[in-house]
C-alpha cells in the first residue's frame, strides 16, 4: 500500500516535470498559467524529496516499467543509491526555483519567460530520469536530453558568435563524452542479457578482467568529462559561467553530480571495484583536479567563470575520495572504503548545495550591479545584507572550515587517507596519508580564493558607481538563498542526520562492510563545537565597549579612494607569482612612445594565461580530425554526375548486402 | 577532579599568554643588549586597550566588528586541545588534529575578511600575504602532525602525546626530528614571527599580520592582540607536549600535578628561549622566499611521514 504511494508520487514528479508544465507553459503564453506551472515545479520537487527521503531512509524500492509504451526497454527505479541523488537534486531544485521566479521576471521578456521555464522544468525531468534510469536506455535518454536542454538554456540568454562557440565545444566535448558511456554500456553486452541494471550487476563481477578494464577506462573518460576533471574541463568555464545564473547553479551543483552517479553507479555497483591501478587513476585524477583547478579558480576576476572552476576544484576532492575507497576496496579494507565512499558522497551533496548557493549570489550581485566582474564590486555586505551573508556561509561552507557542511566531508576524505597508513603490503600506505598535504593544500588555496571573492566583492568600498548603488534583492530570491544556506549549516552541526542513512547506503554499494566508527565520531563532536564556540562568541561580544565612527587613516592624504584598495588580480599575486610554473603567463608590457622608454606617455600591460598542456592534448586529436575532413572533402566534387554515381553504388551495396546476407 | 585540571590548564595557557609575549621580548632585548621592557608589559598593554574605545572606518560592515570576537572565540577552542600538565586537555581526546588545524584556519579566514573591510590598501595587502603564508604552510602543518599520528595510531592528540609519553627519551625515531623540524617551521610561519614575519614592525613592505589589524583599536584591538598570544603560547606548548611530553603528570594525585607546573615552565622557557634566539640571529625572509623556506618545511615533513614506514619494521 505505502509502497504504491510512493510510486505513484514518483510517477506524478516525473509527469509534472516531464509532460504537465511543458504542455501549460507552452499552450499558454500568460502569466497566470505561469504561475501555476511554477508552483507545480516547486510542488512536484517537493514530493520528490519526501519520495527520495522515504527511499533513502527506509530502503523503499519504487519500480516503474514503462517498456510496454516505448521501442525499446525503459524502466525507472529508485534504490537507496538513486534515492540519495534524487534527494540531492529535489532539495537543491526547490530553493533554485523559488530564486528563478523573481530572477526570470527581471531578466527576460514577457515572451521568453514560458519558454525558459519550459527548459527548465524539463532539464529537472532529465537529471532526475538519469539517477532513477534502472536500463541503459532510459540512462542514456536522460544522459543526452541534459546536454541539449542546457545548451538550449544558454542560448535562450542571448546568441553572440562567441557563445555559440562556447556552447559548440560543451556539445562537442558532452558527445565524446556520451559516446565513452555508450561503450561502456555496450560492452557488456556480450556477457549480460539485456542492459537493465540487475543484469548489468550479474555480468560485472563474471566478465574477464580485460573487459573490466575496458569498461572502467571508458565510463571513467565519460563521465569525467561531464565532470569536468582536468584535462577533460577545458568546456566547463566556458559553458557554466555564460548560462543563466539559477541554470549555471544547477548546471555546477547538480549535473555535474549525475557524472559521480554514473562513476559511482558503474565502477562500485556494476565492476564492484577492481585492481588497486584503478583506485590510483581516480585518486590521482581528483588530486591533479583539485590542485590545479582551485590555481586556476585564484587566477580568475569574473566570479562565474571562478565559480565554475571551483567546481573542478571540488569534482577533484570528490575523486579524491573515491580514488580511496577503489584503493581500500582494492586491499580488502572495507570498513574504510565504505567510510572514504561516505566521503565522497557527503561531498558531493555539500558541493550541490554551497555551489548552487554561491551562484544564485552572483545571480543576486548581476542583478543589483549588472556585473560579476570582481574588479567592479566592493561594499555590497552593507548594501545587500541578506545576500551577503548567504554569500559569506557558502564561501565560509566551500572553504571546508569547522561547523560547515564543508568541513564534515573534508574532514572524512581527511580520516580515510590517514586510515590509509592501517594497510600492509601496499604502497597505498605511503600513498594515501600524503594524500592529506595535496588536500590541505588545496584547502589553503580555496581559504585564500574565498577571502578575495567575499573581500573584494562584499567588503570595503565600493569599486564602480554599479556597486555603490546597488539595493538588495527581492524577497523571493533572497528567500531561495536563506534555504540553501540554512541547510548549510544544518548540516554542518548535525552531519549525523545524512551519515547514517548514507553508512547503510555504503554498505549496500560494498557489502560486507561495517558502519565505520568514523561517521559516529564526528557527529558527537560537531555539536559540542558549535555550543562552545557559541557561547564564547556571545560571551565576548557582551564585553562592555563605546564605538566611535573615524575615518581609516590615509598616510596623510586628504582621504581614501576606491582605487587604493586592494583589487581581485592584486590579492591573488602573489600565489600567482609562486605558481607561475602552473599558469605560464604571456606577458606583454607597451611602453609608448618608444624612443622615450623612461618618460612614457602611456604603458599598456596585459598578462594573458595560456593553457599550453590543453593544447598538446588536444592539438592531435583537432589535428586528425581536420585532416581526416580535408580527405573526405575530396568526395564533394559538386558534380552532379558524380552523386548520381554515388547513389547507384550505394544502391548495388545494400542489394548485394541482402542478397549475402541469407 | 580531571575537568578542573583540564580548564585549569586551557586557562593557563589563556592568563599566561601574554606572559610568553612578554618574555620573549625581554629576551630577545638581552640578545641585542637593549633594556627592554618588563615582562608583566603586555598585560598593562592588554588592559589599557580594554579601556579604550573602538574606532570603526565608516565604510566598515558587520564582518568588521564581529569578527574579533570569532578570532577569539575559535582560538580559545584551539587551547582546548593542547595538553599541559597531563596527557589529556578538554577537547584532545574528543576531536583529532584535523579539527585543531581547522579551527587556527577559521580564525584566519575571519581575521582576513576584517581586514577587506577597513578600505584601505593595508588590508587588503596584508591578507593577501598571509593567504599566500597560510596556504603553503597548510600542509606541512598536517603532515607533520600525520607522520606522529601514523606512529602512535591515534589521530586525537591526547593519544599522540600519551604514545610518546611511553617511550624513551633517547630512544626517539628519525620522524620524530623531522616532524619537529618541519612543525617548529610552520609554528613560526603560523604565528607570524621572524624569519616570515616581524611581530614589531609597522612598515608597510614588510608586515603581513600588523598590515590586517591595522583598523583595529580598543576592546577589539585588544582581543585581536590577545588571541594572537594565546595562539603562540598554544602552538608552544603543542611543541613541547608532542616532542617533550616527559615529566607530565601520568597519574592524578597532587604530587605529580604540583610537579609538572614547574618542568612545563622550564620546557617552555627553553622553547623561548630558542625562538628568541631565531628571531635575533636572522633577518626577515623577502616576502617570495616565504615559499621556499614553507617548502622546506613540507619536504621534511613529506619524509617524516614516509619515514614512518621504515621505522615501523
Amino acid at each position: 500500500m505505502q509502497v504504491a504511494l510512493i510510486e505513484w508520487a514518483f510517477g506524478f514528479l516525473l509527469a509534472t516535470l516531464g509532460l504537465f508544465v511543458p504542455i501549460v507553459l507552452i499552450a499558454s503564453l500568460g502569466g497566470k498559467t505561469r504561475r501555476l506551472a511554477i508552483a507545480l515545479i516547486v510542488g512536484s520537487n517537493v514530493v520528490g524529496c519526501i519520495v527520495a527521503v522515504l527511499c533513502f531512509w527506509r530502503e523503499t524500492t519504487v519500480h516503474l516499467d514503462f517498456s510496454a509504451f516505448s521501442p525499446f526497454p525503459l524502466a525507472l527505479g529508485v534504490d537507496r543509491l538513486s534515492a540519495f541523488f534524487l534527494l540531492l537534486i529535489c532539495s537543491v531544485a526547490v530553493p533554485v526555483a523559488i530564486f528563478s521566479i523573481e530572477y526570470f521576471d527581471l531578466h527576460y521578456v514577457e515572451k521568453r519567460r514560458n519558454w525558459v521555464w519550459t527548459f527548465f522544468s524539463l532539464f529537472l525531468a532529465s537529471m532526475i530520469l538519469v539517477v532513477t534510469a534502472s536500463t541503459g536506455f532510459a540512462f542514456l535518454v536522460g544522459w543526452e536530453l541534459m546536454t541539449l536542454l542546457t545548451a538550449g538554456l544558454i542560448l535562450m540568454e542571448g546568441d553572440s558568435t562567441e557563445r555559440r562557440h562556447s556552447v559548440f565545444l560543451y556539445l562537442l566535448m558532452m558527445h565524446a563524452g556520451a559516446a565513452a558511456v555508450i561503450g561502456s554500456f555496450l560492452l557488456f553486452l556480450p556477457f549480460s542479457h539485456g542492459l537493465d541494471f540487475a543484469s548489468l550487476r550479474s555480468a560485472g563481477r563474471v566478465m574477464p578482467q580485460g573487459i573490466r578494464t575496458m569498461v572502467f577506462l571508458l565510463a571513467f573518460l565519460g563521465f569525467g568529462t561531464k565532470a569536468g576533471i582536468i584535462p577533460l574541463h577545458i568546456w566547463l568555464p566556458r559553458a557554466h559561467p555564460i548560462a543563466p545564473s539559477p541554470v549555471s547553479a544547477l548546471m555546477s551543483g547538480v549535473m555535474l553530480k549525475t557524472a559521480v552517479y554514473g562513476i559511482v553507479r558503474f565502477v562500485f555497483d556494476f565492476l564492484g571495484g577492481g585492481p588497486s591501478w584503478f583506485g590510483y587513476v581516480v585518486l590521482f585524477a581528483g588530486a591533479a583536479s583539485g590542485l590545479l583547478g582551485v590555481l586556476y579558480a585564484i587566477a580568475e576576476h569574473d566570479l562565474k567563470r571562478l565559480l565554475a572552476y571551483h567546481s573542478v576544484e571540488n569534482i577533484g576532492i570528490i575523486y579524491l575520495g573515491l580514488g580511496a575507497s577503489l584503493l581500500f576496496l582494492a586491499a580488502h579494507s572495507l570498513v574504510w572504503a565504505s567510510l572514504a565512499l561516505i566521503a565522497a558522497l557527503l561531498h558531493t551533496f555539500n558541493h550541490a548545495l554551497f555551489k548552487s548557493l554561491l551562484f544564485l549570489g552572483a545571480g543576486a550581485i548581476s542583478n543589483a550591479t549588472h556585473t560579476v566582474d570582481l574588479e567592479e564590486l566592493g561594499g555590497l555586505q552593507r548594501r545587500m545584507p541578506v545576500t551577503g551573508i548567504t554569500f559569506l556561509i557558502a564561501c565560509y561552507s566551500i572553504v571546508g572550515l569547522p561547523l560547515s557542511n564543508g568541513f564534515v566531508s573534508e574532514w572524512l576524505v581527511f580520516r580515510s587517507f590517514l586510515g590509509g597508513s592501517l594497510l600492509t603490503n601496499t604502497n597505498a600506505r605511503i600513498v594515501l596519508p600524503l594524500m592529506v598535504g595535496v588536500l590541505a593544500m588545496i584547502g589553503g588555496l580555496a581559504a585564500a580564493c574565498f577571502v578575495k571573492v567575499f573581500g573584494v566583492a562584499f567588503l570595503g568600498r565600493p569599486h564602480s558607481a554599479e556597486a555603490e548603488h546597488a539595493v538588495e534583492v527581492p524577497a523571493l530570491m533572497r528567500g531561495g538563498m536563506i534555504i540553501l544556506a540554512a541547510a548549510c549549516v544544518f548540516i554542518g552541526i548535525l552531519p549525523g542526520i545524512l551519515l547514517r542513512p548514507l553508512a547503510s547506503l555504503a554498505q549496500v554499494l560494498i557489502p560486507g562492510a561495517g558502519v565505520p566508527q568514523e561517521t559516529l565520531s564526528i557527529t558527537r563532536v560537531i555539536p559540542w563545537f558549535a555550543a562552545i564556540i557559541f557561547v564564547v562568541t556571545i560571551a565576548v561580544t557582551l564585553v562592555k565597549r563605546r564605538e566611535r565612527m573615524e575615518r581609516t587613516w590615509a598616510c596623510g592624504l586628504p582621504g581614501l579612494t576606491s582605487r587604493m584598495q586592494y583589487t581581485s588580480t592584486v590579492f591573488s599575486k602573489p600565489i600567482r607569482f609562486v605558481f607561475s610554473m602552473v599558469y605560464r603567463p604571456d606577458r606583454t608590457v607597451e611602453r609608448l612612445p618608444a624612443d622615450q622608454p623612461y618618460f612614457p606617455a602611456s604603458i599598456t600591460y596585459r598578462s594573458v594565461r595560456t593553457t599550453s598542456y590543453e593544447k598538446a592534448i588536444y592539438r592531435p586529436f583537432v589535428e586528425l580530425f581536420l585532416s581526416a575532413a580535408r580527405q573526405l572533402r575530396r568526395l564533394q566534387t559538386g558534380n552532379i554526375q558524380v552523386y548520381l554515381l554515388y547513389i547507384f553504388l550505394a544502391l548495388v551495396l545494400l542489394l548485394a548486402f541482402l542478397r549475402f546476407q541469407k | 577532579m580531571k575537568i578542573a585540571l583540564n580548564i585549569l590548564q586551557a586557562v593557563l595557557i589563556i592568563l599566561g599568554a601574554p606572559l610568553v609575549r612578554g618574555i620573549v621580548a625581554r629576551c630577545k632585548a638581552f640578545l641585542q643588549r637593549r633594556q627592554g621592557a618588563s615582562i608583566w608589559r603586555p598585560y598593562s598593554d592588554l588592559a589599557k586597550l580594554f579601556r579604550k574605545e573602538d574606532l570603526v572606518p565608516p565604510t566598515a560592515s558587520a564582518v568588521f566588528r564581529v569578527v574579533p570576537f570569532i578570532l577569539f572565540a575559535t582560538t580559545i577552542c584551539a587551547v582546548a586541545f593542547i595538553p599541559l600538565l597531563q596527557p589529556a586537555a578538554l577537547l584532545a581526546s574528543r576531536g583529532d588534529f584535523f579539527l585543531f588545524v581547522y579551527l587556527l584556519a577559521m580564525g584566519r579566514f575571519f581575521l582576513s575578511l576584517g581586514a577587506f573591510d577597513g578600505g584601505s590598501a593595508f588590508g587588503g595587502m596584508g591578507a593577501s600575504r598571509e593567504a599566500l603564508i597560510s596556504c603553503l604552510a597548510e600542509a606541512p602543518f598536517l603532515l607533520s602532525f600525520v607522520a606522529i599520528a601514523i606512529l602512535a595510531s591515534h589521530a586525537d592528540i591526547a593519544g599522540m602525546v600519551n604514545w610518546t609519553l611511553q617511550q624513551n627519551f633517547f630512544n626517539v625515531s628519525a620522524v620524530h626530528i623531522l616532524a619537529f623540524t618541519s612543525l617548529g617551521m610552520v609554528v613560526i610561519a603560523e604565528t607570524g614571527r621572524m624569519p616570515v614575519d616581524n611581530p614589531t614592525t609597522h612598515l608597510e613592505l614588510t608586515m603581513i599580520h600588523e598590515a590586517m589589524i591595522l583598523e583595529y583599536s580598543g576592546t577589539r584591538l585588544a582581543l585581536i592582540e590577545w588571541a594572537s598570544a594565546i595562539k603562540l603560547h598554544a602552538m608552544m606548548a603543542l611543541l613541547v607536549a608532542l616532542f617533550f611530553p616527559w615529566g607530565m603528570a601520568s597519574g592524578e594525585s597532587i604530587g605529580f600535578i604540583a610537579l609538572s607546573l614547574p618542568l612545563y615552565c622550564a620546557k617552555i622557557g627553553l622553547l623561548i628561549i630558542l625562538l628568541a634566539v631565531i628571531e635575533s640571529g636572522m633577518a626577515k625572509l623577502r616576502m617570495y622566499l616565504v615559499p621556499d623556506f614553507l617548502g622546506v618545511a613540507s619536504a621534511v615533513s613529506v619524509l617524516a611521514v614516509i619515514f614512518t614506514f621504515l621505522a615501523k619494521r
